[in-house]
């Protein structure tokens, strides 16, 4: 179950998405619009180049001092009422909330939004222990239903219609609910809120955990992150070691960045700072505030290649304008985390070898680094990770070999002068009548099924320049 | 189960391998957070009006409603006016003393003759947790006040505590919140230093939720629809000068 390799190889999930309409549709819609959104909405922060850069310098003080920053967290919240739990994977974490909710005679547990639980395949582990587990995000209760998994960080059910959620809903109340956005909506508050009133544990993520103050902070546009941590007696919430920062100021930074970046909203509806469980005196909030703190192969990147990838604020400005997401969606990745971002995610949390196919998944085009408000250097990575992946050997052989042949070709100016003639006599057969070349014969066809190949010139540019004709 | 010591441990031995960073601090917090939150307050008083006319404007963006009156009695007519347009019957409020001087927006609902409970008495006097919930789950209505109003955003800060329950602003459909020019400061950036000062303070409500208009979602085909957990309908009253202010 956990981490498990996905069921079909990645250019078989590519083709599959690349071949289903409706996704097409509804991916390009989506990411059309939150990138405008994103655009206006960073536009009307003045100076938001500054305020990159400092949330950058934010997020880099922090793993600087992360061992200072994590203890700290953990004393605050312990001294406001809190419980810290330390989990060194999912096992471990799924471990801790599970035994939290046998021991507490737990039968149902409301779940907001959160990619950590994701992580963990914590709902799967609830089930197992007899638990219910139900999400309570309309994207993430959606696909619940649907026995699926979310598609984009931040909607997670982007590839659904609105009449397959309305023949879920009906088959889940039992009656015809018609496909329209806003019944549907009022379907899942009247079946969501009575099980809020009944479920004893609420389990969320978490967007930044201020380490000066002890602070949990949360944000929700539906309001159901609130419900989740006010209602239910118990709150278990989950977050990965790269979602402390140091102090309220510092989350202030952060906050004008990321719903900008996510949706396009100067500030999402809830934002909700927890400092402990509920305090005398107050009517409601829950009587126990527990926090589980996730490695899950998180630290060993602290001083590795894929430390920058600590930084991520989880946004999903990055899929949006990923010219393979805009394609292929998040389901075609295969792994919790979707896009550019997603793959260095499943690297550090799955190892290198889990990325070896979709690591080549990007074109390198550079418009993840550009969308991103805390600046990763996704494509430095990327390449990074298939530089090693061809270290570890792990790339198929003819591969390998055509590219140390490639390698060979490219050291060698003579070589590569005469190879360069050897293309042009050799490209001719396959020229069409407009000049373009045709598609490649046998095992090299695959490289032309879905691009352009370049034509090799008449004369190169060593030739062109060696005659003066550059000067 | 790993233990504290062994997790950071093993954080620290990661960390020791990360070579030639440039070292970077973190933003600094106030040294003296009462003193810095009370300037806050005072520079935000001679703005009053323009920092409300930008709360307006991006409330009302974010599809809040905006409400402006002269007094709390005033405010008093301008909330039971929207409860009567609506047929409202159950309003449930904060605590008397929660609410403060808004307290005579609650009773002129009363004297109006809707049923007014309060979804967060003093612990002691009011009833357990699971009737607090029936009434709770079933009002129309929720009214509280507001600790902040923070302009830049059209946002409300509500700071949970004695008589200030949570729910009164989450489970009922419509959310009003009334609030003074006390309230009003310019950005998120002056809202957290005030949440630094009620930090310091010592305990308090372990609660404070900055409220941009009503819940909404798009997951379903990205076709906005608002109400979904939270208030369908958020309504700011702001008082100019609550004369019990």
């Amino acid at each position: 179950m956990v981490g498990a390799e996905p069921a079909a190889p990645l250019a078989v999930r590519a083709r599959e998405a690349l071949g289903d309409r409706l996704l097409q549709e509804a991916l390009s819609t989506a990411t059309t619009r939150f990138v405008a959104a994103r655009r206006t909405a960073l536009g009307s922060l003045p100076d938001s180049e500054r305020y990159r850069d400092r949330a950058r310098r934010i997020k880099e003080a922090t793993l600087q001092r992360l061992d200072q920053y994590l203890e700290l967290l953990a004393e605050n919240l312990e001294r406001a009422g809190g419980v810290v739990h330390w989990a060194r994977d999912a096992a471990e974490a799924r471990e801790v909330v599970v035994g939290l909710a046998r021991a507490r005679g737990v039968r149902l547990v409301v779940k907001s939004k959160s990619m950590a639980t994701e992580e963990i395949h914590l709902n799967e582990a609830l089930e197992a222990a007899g638990i219910g587990a139900v999400e309570t995000d309309l994207g993430e209760y959606i696909i619940q239903l649907a026995h699926e998994r979310p598609s984009h960080i931040i909607v997670p059910a982007i590839h659904k219609t609105r009449a397959q959620i309305a023949a879920l809903f009906s088959a889940e109340v039992g009656s015809v609910v018609p496909p329209d956005p806003e019944l549907l909506t009022a379907v899942a508050r009247r079946e969501l809120r009575e099980k809020f009133l009944r479920a004893e544990m609420g389990v969320s993520g978490v967007n930044f955990a201020v380490a000066e103050t002890g602070t949990l902070v949360l944000v929700t546009n539906e309001g159901n992150g609130r419900l989740v941590t006010t209602l239910p007696r118990i709150h278990v919430a989950v977050m990965g070691i790269d979602k402390v920062v140091p102090t309220l100021a510092d989350v202030v930074v952060l906050l004008q960045l990321l719903p900008r970046s996510a949706t396009g909203q100067k500030l999402t509806t809830y934002t909700n700072f927890i400092t402990g469980p509920r305090r005398a005196g107050e009517a409601d909030g829950p009587d126990e505030l527990h926090l589980v703190i996730l490695d899950n192969g998180r630290a060993a990147q602290l001083g590795g290649p894929l430390r920058d990838a600590l930084s991520c604020v989880r946004c999903g400005a990055c899929l949006n304008v990923c010219p393979v997401y805009r394609e292929i969606g998040g389901h075609a990745y295969g792994h919790t985390y979707p896009g550019p971002i997603g793959i260095l995610l499943t690297a550090m949390l799955e190892g290198t070898p889990a990325v070896r196919d979709l690591a080549h998944a990007s074109s390198l085009c550079g418009a993840c680094l550009d969308a991103c408000p805390v600046r990763i250097d996704i494509p430095r990575m990327l390449v990074g990770l298939r530089a090693s992946l061809a270290r570890e050997r792990v790339a198929p052989w003819p591969e390998r070999a055509l590219f140390a042949a490639f390698g060979r070709l490219l050291r060698v100016p003579a070589l590569f002068r005469a190879a360069g003639r050897a293309a042009r006599l050799l490209q001719r057969p396959l020229l069409r009548a407009g000049g373009r070349p045709r598609r490649l014969p046998l095992f090299f066809r695959g490289w032309t099924a879905h691009r352009d190949l370049p034509v090799v010139a008449r004369r190169s540019f060593t030739e062109r320049w060696g005659r003066g004709e550059l000067g | 189960m790993t233990t504290r010591p062994e997790f950071l441990e093993r954080v620290q031995r990661e960390m020791a391998r990360a070579v030639g960073l440039a070292p970077v601090a973190a933003s600094p917090r106030p040294a003296d957070p009462a003193g810095v939150a009370a300037a806050v307050r005072a520079a935000a008083r001679g703005r009053v009006e323009e920092l409300f006319a930008r709360f307006r404007t991006e409330a009302e963006e974010v599809g809040a409603v905006v409400h402006r009156a002269a007094t709390e009695t005033e405010a008093g007519e301008v909330v039971w006016r929207l409860a009567a347009e609506r047929g409202i019957r159950r309003v449930v409020t904060w605590s008397r003393r929660g609410l403060g001087w808004v307290a005579a927006v609650a009773a002129r609902l009363g004297d109006g003759g809707l049923e007014v409970a309060e979804g967060a008495p003093e612990e002691a006097a009011g009833p357990g947790r699971e009737p607090l919930r029936g009434i709770l789950a079933a009002a129309d209505l929720g009214l509280t006040g507001a600790d902040l109003a923070i302009a830049e955003t059209g946002s409300l800060v509500l700071a949970s505590g004695a008589g200030k329950g949570r729910a009164v602003s989450l489970l009922p459909p419509i959310h009003v919140a009334v609030f003074g020019p006390e309230a009003l400061v310019p950005g998120l950036e002056e809202a957290a230093l005030v949440l630094e000062a009620w930090h310091a303070s010592g305990p308090r409500g372990a609660n404070v939720v900055v409220v941009t208009g009503p819940s909404r979602t798009a997951d379903i085909e990205l076709t906005l629809t608002r109400g979904v957990h939270g208030p369908k309908e958020v309504h700011a009253v702001f008082v100019a000068s609550p004369a019990a202010g």
